[in-house]
């Protein structure tokens, strides 16, 4: 890989606090992070380390109290809801947990829908949706609705639809929490193939050691803290 | 607004079969209602003796329509905030999120509008069949079981009521927060 890449993500002097019941909660405490454009990124740390707050201040889903954080050139701390969501529709996939596919749409609906509200002629959207099940190898079965698949199956369809948009960086919080190793197997092979061809920045959160070994960095958090990234 | 979002929202209702047809039937009995004392009122009113007594009737189903309508966007909002937090995770809009749903009441609404016309129509049709074997000769004027007047002033006032829906709807979906998609379920 070039040496000097551009730098996808930059989190700076980030700050993030929850207040419940009058306690406060110190999410994130002054984060400082630099990702590269190709990079892989594994976060790692004990539960409640501020892991998820951090994926979702960064992938412009939740704003931060003070800080900056620039995607892709952009600074999105102080950014609107309505250019957050175009943000992430045109640069940002997203990987779940439980799948979140939706149970009254086939597969291809389902990796469609990204696309429904945008310009693209329905020609197009399909192409596209079909490109995608291909990468994931699912073309086969994608009149097939949510329910008729496994649970691999389903998170290989929805990857299919995080990278429908051909996005520049795809987050995902334990994105194999639910699967049996040999999925779990599949969906990083697929993820790494997914870095390596289209050069996608990869950011996983994870507490299983099984994945790490496929990040080229892994980033280690504690109390609301980075303590290394390697 | 995007004229597909209205499409996908004709498919994603229908898929939901239960909900669908339970409100599609509750939509054409009030539809049905609205438009028979519509009729009323407005004989009484063009004759001049118009009461209060029977006012009441048309605003107590009108308001159940307001009530049904803004029941469906909550139920529709509430059991599937999961899918929205997605949709709005992966980049749409709360507009566009908002659309699919009204999308979703819209039709059910005009089902059940159409559903009432039909019936109307068969109606006189049945009718005027037996009419024309037994009763040769006799007026058709009587026929019809609503008038069409009172039918298009139901429709018009059901047209309205889907933007109370889609105040209702959107007041909701701008409280789903993205963030809900990353949730484990139970969480
Ligand atoms: N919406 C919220 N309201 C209040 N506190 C919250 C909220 N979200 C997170 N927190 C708190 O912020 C801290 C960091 O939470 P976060 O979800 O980022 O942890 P995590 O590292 O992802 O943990 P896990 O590994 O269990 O998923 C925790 O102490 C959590 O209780
Ligand atoms: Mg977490």
């Amino acid at each position: 890989m070039p040496i000097d890449r551009d730098t996808m993500i930059e989190v700076i002097d980030v700050n993030k606090e929850y207040r419940m019941a009058g306690a406060i909660i110190h999410a994130l405490v002054d984060v400082n992070l630099s990702i590269k454009s190709g990079d892989f990124v594994m976060i790692q740390g004990p539960t409640g380390c501020g892991k998820s707050t951090l994926l979702n201040v960064m992938s412009g889903l939740d704003l931060p109290d003070s800080g900056k954080v620039i995607l892709d050139g952009e600074n999105i701390a102080r950014a609107k809801e309505d250019r957050l969501s175009r943000l992430r529709r045109q640069k940002v996939g997203f990987v779940f947990q439980d799948y979140n596919l939706i149970s009254t749409l086939t597969a291809m609906e389902n990796i469609e829908a990204l696309l429904w509200p945008t310009v693209l002629s329905s020609k197009e959207i399909e192409n596209r949706a079909i490109a995608a099940l291909r990468d994931v190898e699912m073309l086969e079965r994608k009149d097939h609705y949510p329910v008729e698949m496994s649970g691999g199956e389903k998170q290989r369809v929805a990857l299919a639809r995080a990278i429908v948009s051909k996005p520049r960086i795809i987050f995902g919080d334990e994105v194999s929490g639910n699967l049996d190793p040999e999925s779990e197997t599949m969906i990083m092979e697929l993820l790494k193939k997914i870095n390596e061809e289209y050069e996608t920045t990869i950011l996983i959160v994870t507490h299983r050691e099984s994945v790490v070994k496929y990040g080229n960095v892994v980033v280690k958090m504690d109390k609301g803290r980075i303590k290394s990234v390697k | 607004m995007k004229f597909r979002l209205w499409k996908k929202a004709v498919r994603m209702s229908m898929r939901e079969r239960k909900t669908f047809i339970v409100f599609t039937l509750m939509y054409t009995v009030l539809i049905f209602m609205t438009s028979f004392f519509m009729e009323s009122v407005i004989e009484e009113f063009l004759a001049n003796n118009l009461t209060f007594t029977s006012v009441v009737p048309l605003l107590v189903v009108i308001l159940a329509a307001i009530f049904l309508t803004l029941l469906y966007a909550w139920i529709i909002v509430r059991r599937n905030r999961k899918i929205w937090a997605t949709l709005k995770c992966i980049g749409w809009t709360k507009g566009n999120v908002t659309q699919l749903i009204l999308g979703y009441i819209f039709f059910t609404t005009l089902m059940g509008l159409f559903i009432m016309v039909e019936f109307l129509f068969h109606w006189v049709a049945i009718l005027g069949y037996i009419q024309a074997e037994y009763v040769p000769g006799a007026p058709v004027s009587g026929l019809p079981l609503i008038k069409l007047w009172a039918v298009l002033f139901t429709i018009l006032i059901f047209l309205l009521v889907q933007f109370i829906g889609y105040m209702g709807a959107r007041g909701r979906i701008t409280k789903v927060r993205p963030m809900l998609a990353l949730k484990r379920v139970g969480e």
